[in-house]
Order: structure tokens, then sequence, then C-alpha cells
């Protein structure tokens, strides 16, 4: 899978002014054997508890059709029957958009009620175009459908209507930010820097649509999702001395051999790599933390931290969210891992005879342990591609 | 005058033992020592393989090559002052 087209998947939201929870639903999906990840946004009708639980109904109920490759007429139809009409205002409830792509390109987007999705390529927007679908049953709905095959640097865009109409009521955008607008915005981030992430992309979307309402409050949920084909970027992770001391030299060209960014997370790790290799590893003083000790820089490493204490707290922050106000080994590597695709893990199993010391003052977790935690997140929650291996 | 070279291991099993709290020398050092030392900071030394044996517990801190065992920071600041004293 390493060769094939990878899809980063960035998101943001931004509920209503006021409101505790957001009124629009995203829900992506990743299904390994079939090479195929589906991405849908919902925006419920109103705002708060009642639209997201709509929204949320949606998403799940299509992420079902698609999922399970039901014919698209038909299961639009199902959609359509069961999505209820608001009875006052004679409209649905919830509106969707339905991105299904496979690695090796081939895409297809459905959407009903959604701003159009825009598409980028070489930083200009391409049109696309679509069939609709109305329903016999429904008259005044309709699907549109498009077939796209994406290539490398794609991007595609999806926008909950939050976004198009932010600024109505402010006397500087008298219709709303619009979509255009937004797409200009778009154009012009991308003309600055072409590899922005999928990430942040999608909070610069959401930010900017804050900035034009007033006082910056939300007058709609806004959400955003950005899906960006690259090629995938990989990481090597290495931590802990391998078992058997005879290793060590083939632990260590792990680091030289590989064709991606690299990360060493433990002091005897480094000092291990440092004697194979005959690489210089000095103390970065930047990094100082009470809570995490300090990063080392080696040449052709592109991180390098301490074992136990930094993965603890990497695991706890890629599940509570990275902490922005430090830049510490843990935030280092937290970071570093979500701006990878692929990660690979080749984790050392030497027990460390200093960590059962029953002296020490708090609980230093076992690496595997801890190593098997941050993997499961990264794949269930990040999305990511992620391999390891015992030495 | 040459400076006093403080090495602290900042290994997991000596940070978690309170090395942590040494490396604020880097910053705050008392007003009469400040200007007399030099801070490293060293990845795990291995010399918590050997407690027990040859050791007492972390921290491990070095002045100069005086090894302090269980080392805290009002230990290395004495120590320092200590130095300071016999050179004068």
């Amino acid at each position: 899978m390493s060769d094939s087209l990878f899809i980063e998947i960035g998101t943001a939201q931004q509920q209503k002014y006021g409101e505790d929870c957001y009124g629009d639903t995203i829900y992506s999906k990743k299904i390994p054997d079939e090479r195929r990840i589906i991405s849908i946004l919902s925006d419920g009708l109103g705002s708060g508890v009642k639209a997201n639980i709509l929204s949320s109904m949606t998403t799940r109920m299509a992420m079902k059709f698609v999922e399970s490759n039901m014919e698209l007429a038909h299961s639009s139809d199902i959609i359509m029957d069961a999505l209820p009409i608001c009875q006052i205002r004679k409209i649905s409830y919830a509106t969707f958009s339905v991105v299904d792509t496979e690695l090796d390109g081939k895409t297809r987007v459905f959407e009903m009620d959604n701003p159009p999705f825009m598409m980028i390529r070489n930083g200009r927007p391409v049109n696309v175009r679509c069939r609709a679908i109305s329903s016999e049953k429904w008259k005044n709905r309709t699907i549109n459908i498009s077939q796209i095959t994406n290539q490398e640097e794609d991007r595609l865009i999806l926008i909950s209507d939050g976004v198009s109409q932010a600024g109505i009521g402010n006397h500087k955008y008298p219709l709303g930010w619009q979509r255009q607008g937004c797409l200009d915005f778009v154009l012009e981030k991308i003309r600055k820097n072409p590899h922005v992430s999928a990430a942040e992309l999608a909070q610069n979307i959401v930010g900017e649509a804050l900035n034009k309402e007033v006082n910056r409050r939300a007058g709609d949920d806004i959400s955003c999702v950005v899906l960006y084909f690259r090629k995938p970027r990989k990481l090597l992770v290495l931590s802990g001395p391998p078992f058997d001391e005879s290793r060590d030299r083939e632990y260590a060209e792990l680091v030289s051999d590989y064709d991606g960014k690299t990360a060493i997370c433990g002091g005897t790790t480094a000092n291990i790599v440092e004697r194979e290799l005959c690489l210089k590893c000095v103390i970065d003083k930047t990094s100082i933390d009470p809570n995490i000790p300090m990063c080392s820089i080696m040449d052709g490493v592109d991180l390098v931290t301490e074992g136990i204490l930094t993965l603890t707290d990497v695991y706890r922050m890629l599940k509570e969210g990275i902490d922005t106000d430090r830049n510490n080994g843990a935030t280092r590597l937290a970071r570093l891992l979500l701006d990878s695709d692929r990660i690979d893990f080749v984790v050392g199993t030497k027990i460390n005879i200093a960590h059962q010391d029953p002296n020490l003052p708090m609980e230093l977790e076992i690496r595997r342990n801890i190593i098997k935690n941050i993997i499961r997140i990264l794949q269930e929650k990040y999305l990511k591609e992620t391999s390891v291996r015992y030495i | 005058m040459n400076k006093i070279k403080i090495r602290i291991c900042v290994g997991t099993s000596c940070f978690v033992m309170g090395s942590a709290q040494i490396q604020s020398l880097e910053f705050n050092a008392p007003a009469d020592i400040a200007d007399h030392i030099e801070i490293v900071e060293e990845r795990c030394m291995g010399l918590c393989r050997e407690i027990a044996v040859k050791h007492n517990h972390g921290p491990f801190v070095f002045v100069d090559d005086e090894l302090i065992e269980s080392a805290t920071y009002e230990k290395v600041v004495a120590k320092i002052r200590e130095k300071l004293k016999k050179i004068s």
C-alpha cells in the first residue's frame, strides 16, 4: 500500500454561538480490505442537540449504504425516505455530502443540499460535471453525483452552509462569505503553501469563516472536511534496546536505511544509534520542561527523545489533544506522528532493570504496552497506517 | 578561573527521582554560584544499572569528577559551594 495514493483527511468544526454541541456531523471511515475511504459531512436542520441527532443519524445511515455498495438510486431513495421532513417548513431535516474514494484514485461524490464540493488540482479549481438524480417520491430533492479520477496533490473540500453563509448580518458581507469567497481563500492558502496539510487547511477555513462573523460569533454550525491526495509521509520510530546486544548494529542501521523521517525514543536507544553509526548526539536545551526530559539533536534523525515518560505523555495527548503551549519532547513527537501517514515502529524488548526499582516514585509503563496503546489510537482515531516489529 | 562542570543525568529513572529540579540550576542558580558553573545534561549515564551493586539511588550528578548519588538541588548547591571555597 505504501506506493499508492494516500488520503489525508482534515476536519474542523465550530458550533453555533451559544450551543453546546455541533449541529453538523463529520464521519470518516477506512475500509482497509477494499482500500477505500468514505467521508461524510451532514448538516442537521437547526442547531444544537436536535440538529446533532439528525445529522448523526444521517451520517450513520449513509455510511452503511455506501459501505455496503448499495445501488445508488435505490439507497438514496431509502435515505430520503428515512430523513424526516419538518412539518412546518416542508424541507428535509438533514443534508449530506459523501466522498467515497478508492486508493487508486477513483472517487465518487454524492451531495444533497450542501454547498457543492470544491476540487482543486494544480492550484486551480476544477469544475466537475455532475449528474442529478431526483427521486420519484420526493420531487424537490435531488442528489448530485460526480465521478472523478483523483491524482496526486488533488484536494477535495466539503463545507457546510455555515461556511458559505458566514458573515450574513455583517454589513461587509451582506450575502455572507459565499462559496466563491471561500474558494478564493483556499486557492490563496495553497498558492502560499502548496503542501499545506488537510488538517491545517480545514482549521484555516473554519477560522476565516469565523472572522467574517460579527464578534466572531458563529451564526450557524460551521464545518469543513478537506481530503488531500498525496504520497504517504513515512515515519520510523525506534524505541528500546534490542533484546540481544549482538543485534544493536542491525537495529541502528534501520535508521540510516529508512526512506522517510525517523524518530528515536529512549536514552539508551539513542546511545546505541550514536555508537553504532558514529553520529554525534547533543542535548537540545530548548526543549526543557519540568515534566518531560529534554530532547537531543542527532544528525540524520528528525527527533530524539527520552523513552517511557515521553511516550506515556504522547499517548495522553493523542487521547486528549496536543498541548499547544508547550514545546517539549512529547509534543514534538505527537506532532510528528500526526504529520505522518505511515508509521513503522520498531521496539526493542530488553527490560530496563533500573525501571524495576521499587523506589521509583511513579508508575513506569511497560514499553510494549504503551506502544501498543499508541498504535491502536493512531489507527482508530487518526486512521494512520501502522506496523510494529519487535527486536 | 575555570567553571565547575555539573553533569546531570536526565535518563528516565533519574528524571522521575528528581533530576528535573536540579536542572533548574540552569536558569535560577543562587547568585554566588551562578557565574561559576556550567550545566550539562546527559542522556542515561548507565549508572542506574549498577544500583545495589555499586551505587546508591539516582539522580546521579557529577560535580566536576565527583559523583553525587541520590542528588538533590540542595546537595548539589552545597557541593558546588564547597568546591568554590577550596579554589578561592
